[in-house]
């Protein structure tokens, strides 16, 4: 697949209709009326992984060029101090548009700027933030291993101090597009003795080529290999590339993860609302053979009103973050994660309720279109990673008991 | 997102009006007794002007928006209270909106007084109606009415020949048979009609009826609602308390990931029913879409929070003595009064793809 925009009769400037929000909307999508390539969905079916990393690329310069692709930074480093609810209107333009998401650049985009806005030293921000902005750098995490999943906290991946240098040892997994990434942002147990596990944790900026850094895909079951495992052995990460203190690094990372969640999941719901739209529309236009299914249609429209109660859950949780960016208040979060990824398992399974044997049937993948596609068990399959990701739903919900309704330990 | 200033001042008088009348034993002496009136409460209630919320000023109502009908709702549901007062209010709407003059002078302030409605609890359906209107006068038998011998108005549709109309009906024309139910806080009532006088509503029936369903849909999800927060704090405080094998049982795993999903669901109906309560209060052209989501949303939720906590309690949830039956009984009525939420889905369906 080309990564190739329609023919731009004219520059796109959103940014300059910034104080007027109905200017800004609508030149937002003027900008994605030409730029979004007619048919890539379709064309991304199946295409080779060059091809997606190039189209990932070619978007995320298109979103650079009008600099709605570091919107939310501080004009400091790259941004625009874009507001919440201009971020919004971009969010939801895309969705309108069927936008492709830049989800190569996730971890680069949201979880390296809230880390070092937060606890990046000065040159760490302006060495990493200039190198996603001006370079297009690829981040990816270095967290989970295979005896510290839900247990986070009991990773013993280890970063020994030696001089000006950590030597690392160990081992990650569930990284995604590590194979592509250019930089790592990792955890690693830097005081064995700490009275508490999460006590002796570091957080670290690990070069990728560093010496002794393995790379293995891992196949998952929907086929595709968007996650790696890592191995580390004797490799050496300088001291400068340490974030905040040594032996802090468990508050910062819990302290980055949950908003930017948020953020992600705003988007995907607002994708999921727009297929639904499309699906009215085509029960308008001649309802489909399912619709006259009672059950099948009592479904849609219970999974529907959900929807829309899981969106006005965002949109409290945006207004929330408005007030207070570093969200230590709201109980919201956890909540969300709960309620997109159970709908969202339920919602794709009611789609291969509806397309009987023929969902069944071996179709190319599809990535980079959210989780609609209407590979229907390609969605199905990939909605466990939401409620495995970012803690187990179970041990979010333990967390929810414990810490929003007081339940005792 | 936050309620209006004024809405959140007035449920919070709502709800002090309600402990107090919780503390005194009023709702539990109601429920043992299975007495068909809460005096102490319906007097305080219209004392304080309550069925008057959303009369015009100009009927000596308070004129308020229909937020606060809502939070009045969502706290009744909250305390389990017997007052039928969400028919009366449904009604009050249609009079203002509909009534002629003279209808309007003969029921609002009488309604506005605390005089309660009653209309057809299967729902505001138009097909079944079962009355029969000739020479200004009805015949035929009623549905079921909700808290129909507490009604001084009956509100119904009846047919005039080919024509569907709504039609007004002095209670004091009829005689109210009344069918007790196993929620205790409300009652059903059936009434033969031999030739009562009747008042009928010039305006289209489907829109009458349209209305009417939008404000009790809202009316029963807000006291779902209200009733659900309730019953999980109830049963939080519980498991926070009992102790077996050497703990509190809230420690228990399988027992908090119940709690923490039965939240989940109750933040995400209410985040539906404040919408859709806002889009009511604007008429706005999706109202009735989100009326229909929330009724079954919401009762849906209730009745699964009341299920669960029943079996959270253990033995003492099956007792006559704990309230956990007042809340089941009440959410297992909500869930199918005015139509169960197959019909509201149903119904969602055919506006969606209208």
């Amino acid at each position: 697949m080309t990564a190739k925009g329609k023919s731009e009769s004219r520059t796109f400037a959103p940014l300059a209709h910034r104080d007027d929000l109905d200017a800004f909307r609508n030149e937002v999508r003027n900008w994605l009326g030409a730029v979004v390539p007619e048919g890539w969905f379709a064309r991304s079916a199946g295409a080779p992984e060059a091809d997606y990393l190039a189209f990932q690329r070619w978007w995320l310069g298109e979103m650079q060029k009008v600099g709605l692709a570091t919107p939310h930074w501080p004009k400091d480093w790259g941004g625009e101090d874009l507001s919440l609810r201009h971020q919004v209107i971009v969010s939801e333009e895309m969705v309108r548009a069927g936008a492709p998401n830049p989800d190569l650049y996730v971890v680069s985009l949201y979880h390296l700027p809230a880390t070092l806005f937060a606890h990046g030293a000065p040159a760490q921000r302006e060495r990493y933030l200039k190198g996603v902005v001006e370079r297009g750098e690829i981040w990816c995490q270095g967290f989970s291993e295979p005896n510290a999943g839900s247990d986070l906290a009991a990773l013993r991946t280890r970063a020994e101090r030696r001089g000006d240098v950590f030597v690392v040892n160990g081992q990650k997994v569930w990284s995604s597009f590590a194979a592509h990434a250019n930089y790592c942002l990792l955890l690693a147990r830097t005081d064995p003795n700490a009275p508490k596990k999460q006590a002796g944790i570091s957080y670290f900026i690990l070069d990728m080529k560093s010496p002794g850094v393995t790379v293995r895909r891992i196949k998952q079951m929907t086929g595709q290999s968007e996650f790696c495992e890592l191995f580390f052995d004797d490799v050496e990460i300088p001291g400068e590339n340490l974030i905040g203190a040594e032996n802090a690094g468990w508050a910062i990372a819990q302290s980055t993860l949950s908003a930017e969640r948020g953020l992600i999941i705003f988007d995907l719901a607002e994708r999921m609302h727009a297929a639904f739209v499309r699906e009215i529309a085509a029960v308008r236009a001649a309802a489909p053979a399912w619709w006259a299914d009672a059950a099948l249609r009592r479904t849609f429209v219970t999974h529907y009103g959900e929807l829309q109660s899981l969106r006005l859950l965002i949109r409290r949780m945006l207004s929330e973050l408005d007030e207070n960016p570093e969200m230590g208040a709201s109980a919201l979060p956890p909540l969300i994660k709960i309620k997109w990824s159970e709908l969202l398992r339920r919602h794709t399974d009611f789609w291969l309720a509806v397309g009987g044997l023929n969902a069944q049937e071996d179709a190319p993948p599809l990535t980079g279109g959210g989780h609609i596609t209407g590979n229907r068990m390609q969605d199905f399959m990939s909605s466990y990673a939401w409620t495995i990701a970012g803690g187990a739903n179970e041990i979010i919900k333990t967390l929810i008991a414990e810490r929003t309704l007081g339940l005792p330990r | 997102m936050g309620e209006a200033v004024g809405t959140a001042e007035l449920r919070e008088s709502f709800r002090e009006v309600l402990d107090d009348i919780v503390a005194a034993g009023c709702v539990r002496r109601h429920v043992d007794e299975g007495a068909s009136r809460c005096a102490p409460l319906w007097t305080k209630a219209a004392e304080l002007g309550w069925f008057a919320l959303l009369t015009p000023e100009s009927h000596g109502g308070l004129g308020l928006p229909r937020a606060a009908a809502a939070a009045l709702y969502e706290e009744l549901g909250r305390a389990a209270a017997p007052l039928p007062i969400a028919a009366a209010l449904a009604a009050t709407e249609i009079v203002s909106a509909f009534g002629s003059q003279a209808q309007q002078a003969q029921w609002l302030s009488r309604l506005a007084g605390g005089d309660a409605a009653a209309f057809s609890a299967s729902g505001p359906a138009l097909d079944d109606a079962s009355l029969r209107l000739a020479n200004a006068a009805l015949f035929g038998e009623t549905g079921d009415l909700l808290d129909g011998v507490e009604a001084a108005l009956l509100l119904a549709p009846v047919r005039d020949g080919e024509n569907l109309r709504w039609a007004l009906i002095d209670a004091a024309d009829l005689s109210m048979q009344r069918i007790a139910l196993v929620d205790r806080t409300r009652s059903l009532a059936r009434a033969r009609l031999d030739g009562a006088p009747a008042s009928v509503f010039s305006a289209d029936a489907h829109a009458i009826a349209r209305k009417l369903r939008i404000h009790m849909s809202i009316a029963l999800a807000c006291d779902s609602i209200g009733g659900a927060r309730e019953v999980l704090a109830f049963t939080i405080a519980y498991l926070k308390t009992r102790e077996q094998f050497g703990k509190p049982i809230g420690s228990f795993q399988a027992l908090k990931h119940r709690c923490a999903e039965h939240l989940v669901a109750i933040e995400a109906a209410s985040a539906l029913l404040g919408e859709a309560v806002s889009r009511w209060e604007r008429d706005d052209i999706e109202a009735e879409l989100y009326a229909l989501l929330i009724k079954a949303q919401a009762c849906d939720v209730y009745a699964a929070v009341a299920e669960d906590a029943v079996q959270l309690h253990g033995g003492i949830g099956f007792t006559w003595e704990h309230m956990c039956h007042v809340y089941l009984k009440r959410a297992k009525l909500n869930q199918v009064l005015f139509g169960a939420s197959a019909a509201y889905h149903d119904a969602a369906a055919r506006l969606l793809a209208a």
